[in-house]
C-alpha cells in the first residue's frame, strides 16, 4: 500500500484532488424533483400572493439556488406535466396554497372566464439537476442579435442595454441576458437571449426603437417614457379588449380593438391644453362634437392609431388619457389575442420609452426545447463514448494498466474540472462549447502519450542517461509548446464574430489551461510513482 | 528486505515496460530497404503536389464563383431549420419546397443517429431582410412537416452580420496563423525547421478546404472554429516531431524521426478515434461540422507531418552534417 500513500500525499495529486472536490461542490448535482420558477407575471394572481409576492428568480442565480414548487394545495408537484394537471384544475377566485422550497404561498385565482383564472402567472420549468447553466441550443429559447445602425457611444449602448432588460421584464420576462458584444473590426452588436421562450412578439419589441409620439396636427403633445406619461394602466380594471368593438373587416378579417388608460405629467397635459384650445369644435351626427384636429399616435415615426378628441377635452389641461389600437386575425379568437399582443408591447414601450439608438435585428436562433433536450443526452453520450473509445486506444497501444488507467482518470478528471469551471463563471454550455470540451481533452491524450514516451518509451540507455526531472521537463517542453500554440491560435476567436464563438475559445483556452497546470502534472506524478525507479 | 526485493521485482518488471516501448531498432539494412528511409526527398513530391493540386483547385473556385469556400448560411446570411421527426423525408421535403420556392437555393439533409432518422435540417438563401419570404417559407416548412412553430428551430442571419463574419473569420485565421508561427519560431530558433512547421500547418488548413470543396462541404461559423482549431491541433504531432530531431541526442536522425512517429501515431490514432465516434454519433449540424473538419485535417495533417516535414527536416539536418 506504500505506492497509494505516496500517491495521496503528494502535492500535486492533493492539488488535483483538491480541484476535483471544488469542481463537484460548484456543479453540484442533485437528483431532486419538482419544478422550477422561471418568471412570474406581472399583475398576475402570484405576483399578488400572501404573505409577500412571488417573485421573477435574479438571472444571475445559480441553477441550483433557483425557487423550486414543491406543491400545490398540498398535492407534489414533480414535473412540468404534473404542474399543468394541477392548475388546469382551478377554478376562479379559488384561493390555493403553493409550497416551494423556500416558504408557503396564498394565491386567489382571477375572476373571468376559465382559462384566465386557471393562468397563475408563473412560469415553470423541470428542476434544474445541477448548476451548469445550458447554453441556449441545449436549453431551447431565443437568441436575438441587434447591431445598431447609426454611432453609438458606449454610454448609448449601455443605456439601450438597460433599456432592453426593463422592457422585456414590462412585458413579463425576467430570466434574460442582455450584452453588449463587438467583434474584430470593432463593430458593436447587443446580444439578448431568452431562456425557454419561442416567442416571435419578443423580437418586435426589441427591434422597435419604440419612439412614442401622441401629435395633434404637427403638434407633438407628449412622448413614451416617464417624463411625460406618469402612469400607464396593466390591470383589468383600466386596460383590455374594447368591448363591443371585435368585428369583420371590408377585407374579411377579424379585428378587434383594445384600450388602455394613461396619466400624464401636469407639463404633458397643459401642452395638450395649449394645443387644443385654438381648435375648432366640429359636431358630429350623433350629438357629440369633435375637435377639428384628431390626436394621432406614432410608433417610430408611422402613425398608428387616430382618436378623435370630445369638444369637453378643448383647452383642457387633462392627465388621464386612453390609447387605443386593434389587432386583426382569421377568427374573433385570433383578432383578441393579436389586440391584446399589441396592447401588451405599446404598453411596454409606453412605460420605458424609447431606445436611443435605433437598433436592427441581424441575427434570431429560436431553438425549441425539445431539440435542446435530444442534443445533451446525445453530447453526453458522443462525449463518452469518444472517451471510451481513446481509452480502448491507449490500453491496446500501452498494454500496461499503470499507464492507460491513470490516463483515464486524468481524462475524466478534465472533464470535470471544465464543468466545475463553467459553473463557477456561470458559462452557458452550448453545443460548440461541447465540441471544445471533446477537443480539449483530445489534446489532453496527446499531451499524457508525450508525457508517457518522453519518459517510459525510451530504452534502458536512454533512462539510465536522464534523471525523472529532466525527462519530465523534455516531455513538458512539447506539452508547453502544444498548449501555447493552441491557445494563440484560439484568442482571435475569443473576438472575432460578435462573441458567438467566445464559447468555443473560452472553454478550449479553459480546459487545455487546467489540463497543463494541473492534471497533466498530476498524471506524470502518478506515472512517476507507479512505473518509475526511483534509486 | 522485501520492500527491497518487491522493488527489484518492480524494476525488473519496469525495464521490461520500457524495453517493449523502445524505439524499433531496425537494422541498417532492413532501413536501407524502405523507401520511407531512403528516398524521403522524393516522397516530398506528395506533400507538395497535394498543396499544389488544392491551390489550383481553390483557385479555380475562385475564379469561377467568386468564393473560395462553400459559405454555410452564417457565413452569407440566411436561414436554417430544424425540425425533429422519424418520418421526415428531407429529399420529397426538398422537392416540395423548391417547388414552391424556385427562385431560392434550398438544401434539405437527413439528421441521422447511429443510422437512424431522426429529423431533418434545411438550409436556404432566404435572408431575413426579406420578412414576408422568410415568414411564408416558415410556414410551408410547417405545413409541409406538420411539426408546429413552436417546435422548429430556426435560425436566421442577415446578410450584412454573414459578411462581416466571413471578413472576421478570415482576419482570425490569420492572426491565428501568425501567433502560431511566432510561438514556434521562439520554441525552435531556427528558420528552416520553424518554417517546416508553418510550412505543414498551411498546407494542412489550404488541402482541408479543397477537400471539404470537392466534396461540396458547407462551412459555418462552427466550421471555421475547427479550421483555427485546427491550426492548433495539428502542429502538436509537428512539434513532436521537431523536438525530438533537433533537440535529443540519442540514436541517428532515422531513427529519432520513427521515436517521434511512434507517439505521434498514437496520438493521430486517439484523436481520429474520438472524432470518428464523434461523428458518427452526433445528431447536432454544428457538432458534425466541426468533427468532419478535424477529421479531413487530421489525415491531410498525417501526410504534412510524417512526409513533408520529417523530409525537410532530415534534408537539413543532413546539410547540417548530422546524420
Amino acid at each position: 500500500m506504500g505506492k497509494f500513500k505516496e500517491i495521496f500525499t503528494n502535492k500535486r495529486i492533493i492539488i488535483l484532488i483538491i480541484f476535483l472536490v471544488l469542481s463537484i461542490i460548484l456543479i453540484g448535482p442533485s437528483l431532486s424533483e419538482g419544478v422550477a420558477i422561471r418568471s412570474v407575471e406581472k399583475n398576475s394572481s402570484a405576483s399578488q400572493a400572501l404573505p409577500h409576492a412571488m417573485a421573477s428568480p435574479d438571472p444571475n442565480l445559480k441553477p441550483m439556488n433557483r425557487e423550486v414548487i414543491q406543491s400545490i394545495n398540498g398535492i407534489p408537484v414533480k414535473t412540468v406535466e404534473e404542474y399543468y394537471t394541477q392548475i388546469n384544475t382551478l377554478t376562479e377566485n379559488q384561493t390555493i396554497t403553493i409550497k416551494t422550497n423556500k416558504q408557503n404561498y396564498f394565491l386567489t385565482t382571477k375572476t373571468g372566464n376559465l382559462t384566465e383564472a386557471q393562468d397563475i402567472g408563473i412560469n415553470v420549468y423541470p428542476r434544474p439537476t445541477n448548476n451548469i447553466k445550458k447554453g441556449l441550443d441545449l436549453e431551447g429559447g431565443t437568441r436575438v442579435l441587434l447591431q445598431p445602425q447609426e454611432e453609438a457611444s458606449q454610454e448609448d449602448l449601455e443605456l439601450t442595454v438597460a433599456n432592453i432588460k426593463q422592457r422585456l421584464n414590462v412585458f413579463g420576462l425576467s430570466d434574460i441576458t442582455v450584452r453588449i458584444t463587438n467583434d474584430l473590426f470593432g463593430t458593436n452588436y447587443i446580444s439578448v437571449e431568452i431562456p425557454g421562450v419561442n416567442e416571435q412578439e419578443v423580437k418586435q419589441l426589441l427591434a422597435q426603437q419604440g419612439k412614442f409620439e401622441a401629435k395633434i396636427g404637427n403638434e407633438t403633445v407628449f412622448k413614451g417614457g416617464n417624463k411625460d406619461i406618469l402612469y400607464v394602466c396593466r390591470t383589468a380594471e383600466c386596460s383590455g379588449i374594447t368591448p363591443g368593438s371585435c368585428g369583420i373587416t371590408n377585407v374579411g378579417e377579424y379585428s378587434c380593438g383594445f384600450r388602455f388608460s394613461i396619466s400624464l405629467s401636469q407639463e404633458a397635459a397643459q401642452k395638450q391644453a395649449s394645443v387644443t384650445k385654438d381648435l375648432a369644435v366640429v359636431p358630429s351626427g350623433f350629438g357629440q362634437s369633435y375637435l377639428s384636429e384628431n390626436l394621432t399616435l406614432h410608433l417610430d415615426d408611422e402613425q398608428v392609431d387616430e382618436l378623435r378628441i370630445g369638444a369637453d377635452l378643448k383647452g383642457n389641461p387633462v392627465t388621464d388619457i386612453s390609447i387605443s389600437g386593434s389587432g386583426v386575425g382569421v377568427n374573433q379568437k385570433e383578432a383578441t389575442s393579436a389586440s391584446l399582443q399589441s396592447m401588451k408591447q405599446l404598453q411596454t414601450i409606453l412605460v420605458t420609452g424609447s431606445l436611443p439608438v435605433k437598433l436592427e435585428i441581424v441575427k434570431t436562433d429560436t431553438i425549441s426545447p425539445a431539440l435542446g433536450e435530444g442534443f445533451i443526452q446525445n453530447a453526453i453520450l458522443v462525449g463518452l463514448l469518444s472517451i471510451l473509445i481513446v481509452i480502448i486506444i491507449v490500453s491496446v497501444r500501452y498494454q500496461e494498466w499503470k499507464i492507460s488507467i491513470p490516463m483515464s482518470i486524468t481524462m475524466l478528471s478534465e472533464v470535470i474540472i471544465i464543468l466545475g469551471f463553467a459553473s463557477l463563471i456561470g458559462w452557458r454550455m452550448d453545443m460548440v462549447a461541447i465540441a471544445a470540451i471533446i477537443i480539449a481533452i483530445g489534446s489532453g491524450v496527446d499531451d499524457q502519450i508525450v508525457i508517457a514516451d518522453e519518459t517510459l518509451g525510451k530504452t534502458k540507455k536512454d533512462v539510465e542517461n536522464y534523471s525523472w526531472k529532466q525527462k519530465l521537463a523534455r516531455a513538458f517542453f512539447i506539452v508547453m509548446a502544444s498548449y501555447l500554440t493552441l491557445v494563440v491560435a484560439m484568442i482571435p476567436l475569443w473576438f472575432a464574430g460578435a462573441g458567438l464563438l467566445k464559447g468555443f475559445a473560452l472553454t478550449t483556452i479553459a480546459g487545455v489551461t487546467i489540463g497543463v497546470f494541473v492534471t497533466r502534472p498530476a498524471y506524470a506524478t502518478i506515472l512517476e510513482i507507479l512505473v518509475e525507479n526511483k534509486n | 528486505m522485501k520492500r527491497n526485493e518487491r522493488r527489484r521485482r518492480h524494476e525488473q518488471k519496469v525495464q521490461e515496460v520500457q524495453v517493449e516501448h523502445s524505439e524499433p531498432r531496425q537494422t541498417h539494412s532492413s532501413e536501407s530497404r524502405s523507401i520511407y528511409y531512403r528516398d524521403y526527398k522524393k516522397l516530398l513530391i506528395i506533400p507538395m503536389l497535394m498543396l499544389i493540386i488544392a491551390l489550383v483547385l481553390i483557385g479555380v473556385k475562385l475564379a469561377t464563383t467568386g468564393e473560395f469556400i462553400n459559405k454555410g448560411i452564417s457565413l452569407k446570411g440566411g436561414t436554417s431549420i430544424t425540425a425533429l421527426g422519424d418520418n421526415l423525408d428531407s429529399k420529397l421535403i426538398e422537392t416540395q419546397l423548391k417547388s414552391e420556392y424556385s427562385s431560392i437555393e434550398i438544401n434539405v439533409r437527413t439528421l441521422e443517429n447511429s443510422g437512424q432518422n431522426v429529423g431533418i435540417f434545411i438550409e436556404s438563401d432566404i435572408l431575413p431582410e426579406d420578412n414576408l419570404t422568410s415568414n411564408a417559407f416558415i410556414e410551408s416548412v410547417q405545413k409541409i412537416t406538420g411539426i408546429p412553430r413552436d417546435n422548429l428551430s430556426i435560425e436566421t442571419i442577415g446578410q450584412t452580420l454573414g459578411d462581416a463574419f466571413f471578413k472576421q473569420t478570415l482576419v482570425a485565421i490569420l492572426i491565428a496563423f501568425i501567433f502560431m508561427g511566432g510561438v514556434v519560431y521562439l520554441y525552435f530558433r531556427t528558420i528552416v525547421p520553424s518554417a517546416a512547421v508553418i510550412l505543414a500547418a498551411f498546407s494542412n488548413i489550404v488541402v482541408t478546404i479543397a477537400v471539404l470543396n470537392i466534396f461540396e462541404i458547407k462551412v459555418g461559423t462552427a466550421g471555421i472554429a475547427a479550421l483555427l482549431m485546427l491550426i492548433g491541433y495539428s502542429v502538436d504531432t509537428d512539434i513532436v516531431l521537431s523536438t525530438r530531431v533537433l533537440k535529443r541526442k540519442e540514436g541517428t536522425v532515422y531513427q529519432r524521426v520513427l521515436g517521434a512517429m511512434k507517439t505521434g501515431f498514437t496520438m493521430n490514432i486517439t484523436t481520429l478515434g474520438a472524432v470518428i465516434i464523434a461523428l458518427f454519433i452526433a445528431e447536432s449540424a454544428v457538432l458534425q461540422e466541426i468533427m468532419l473538419i478535424i477529421l479531413i485535417g487530421l489525415l491531410v495533417d498525417m501526410v504534412n507531418t510524417w512526409i513533408q516535414n520529417a523530409g525537410i527536416i532530415r534534408w537539413y539536418m543532413e546539410k547540417k552534417g548530422d546524420m
